[in-house]
């Protein structure tokens, strides 16, 4: 019969497991806080991902460049700050160390569009990127799609429309999306449903 | 997930949030050879139902994804919407030149942040060697030296140097103090009194 003292160090060691399971980032933020130079793997995880909500959220590459710079240097300072706080209702797979990184691009992205005072009303360049060079009718139709897709969301509310890119360009759940804008989940899904009922009316839908 | 208690529109809500899930988890099935930790929770029965109706799922269009979105009840409308935005937000990537060098600034800031030296081990180390028998004496005269360490520990020189400095001064004031006669009566009958006494004590009784 085991003692309660092993059963008791046995419930720490599962629920260790549990959450190193659950936590997509451990290992890696483990090692970027007893040898900050291992941040490095973070910063090529999450680079392009911070840098589409910057330029989702600040239209231009300039000022993109500026606000994930921003972004992952306060991370960077603050990592021997950051908690884990993975649970089972982020689901498999998850990453506080994302939405807690998030969060920090969400708070530099404010604080440079309060700066700018201006919204990103201008198309995106990103449509032509995708677009066949050699397929012009059909890149032109595209592009012309895209914009358009553009346009509707940047006429969102500033939280509906980060709810969208965090979702629709960053792939990220309900619960992510709830931990960066710092809601509720059921508040993040009221979001998104209203977010993608106007986007359906603007863009037209049932026909196109 | 029970939905009591809940109005119409947090039910729209959770369908749209559902539905919403299973693209996502359609995406990952898609684009990944093996299936997503996600995936397994949520694609289910819209990711099957999709194969089964033939529809690719990482190319599925505005119109298949509709079609797929009656399996959770929720408006072809909104459904068109989330296709739309699924396909025309692309995700864009920061220039290599950006990404190189940020990686660098990071690099920097990283190698600042590693923990400072102690206090006092600010300078280089200097090794200690002991005194005046180094790793370097002369083997002939080390001959005349009884065996063993001369100086198993590191010698503090300047400690060393003042402490003795102290030691012989000390010793100089109190031989100095004795031969002076005394500045005033009082002083003159004291000291006459101590040496009358020592003169007379025996000699065993005499600690000198």
């Amino acid at each position: 019969m085991a003692r309660p003292v092993f059963r008791r160090v046995d419930g720490a060691e599962e629920a260790l497991r549990r959450v190193a399971h659950l936590d997509a980032d451990r290992a890696l933020v483990v090692a970027a806080r007893r040898d900050p130079s291992r941040f490095d793997a973070l910063y090529r995880k999450y680079l392009a991902q911070v840098y589409n909500l910057a330029y989702y959220e600040l239209g231009n590459h300039h000022d993109a460049e500026d606000a994930t710079e921003r972004t992952f240097v306060a991370a960077l300072a603050a990592l021997p700050r950051f908690e884990e706080r993975a649970r089972p209702a982020a689901g498999e797979g998850a990453s506080t160390f994302r939405v807690w990184l998030f969060r920090i691009a969400r708070n530099v992205v404010a604080n440079r569009r309060r700066e700018l005072r201006r919204h990103p009303e201008a198309p995106l360049d990103a449509a032509a990127a995708i677009a066949d060079p050699l397929d012009i009718e059909g890149g032109l139709d595209r592009r012309s799609d895209a914009d358009a897709a553009w346009a509707a969301v940047a006429r969102l509310p500033a939280d509906r429309r980060r709810a969208i890119v965090l979702r629709f360009v960053d792939e990220m759940t309900t619960a992510e999306i709830a931990g960066v804008l710092g809601r509720s989940e059921g508040a993040v899904r009221v979001l998104l449903h209203r977010a993608l009922r106007t986007v359906a009316r603007e863009l037209g839908a049932g026909g196109r | 997930m029970s939905f009591a208690g809940r109005d119409a529109s947090e039910i729209e809500a959770l369908h749209t949030d559902r539905y919403l899930e299973a693209l996502l988890a359609q995406r990952d099935l898609g684009s990944s050879p093996g299936p997503h930790p996600r995936s397994a929770a949520v694609a289910g029965p819209i990711a099957a139902a999709s194969t089964a109706a033939g529809s690719a799922p990482a190319d599925s269009g505005p119109d298949e994804t509709a079609a797929v979105a009656n399996e959770g009840h929720v408006d072809p409308a909104i459904a068109f919407a989330a296709a739309r935005l699924g396909r025309d937000l692309v995700r864009v990537h920061p220039s290599f030149r950006f990404e190189e060098r940020l990686a660098r600034r990071l690099a920097d800031i990283a190698a600042a942040m590693r923990l400072p030296a102690a206090a006092g081990a600010e300078g280089s180390a200097v090794p200690v060697i002991p005194f005046p028998f180094g790793a370097e004496s002369d083997p002939a005269a080390d001959a005349f030296v009884a065996p063993g360490p001369a100086f198993p520990r590191p010698v503090l020189i300047g400690g060393a140097v003042a402490s003795a400095a102290i030691s012989l001064a000390g010793a100089a004031l109190v031989a100095w103090r004795l031969g002076r006669p005394g500045a005033d009566p009082m002083t003159r009958a004291i000291r006459a009194a101590h040496q009358l006494r020592d003169a007379t004590l025996p000699a065993r009784t005499r600690l000198d």
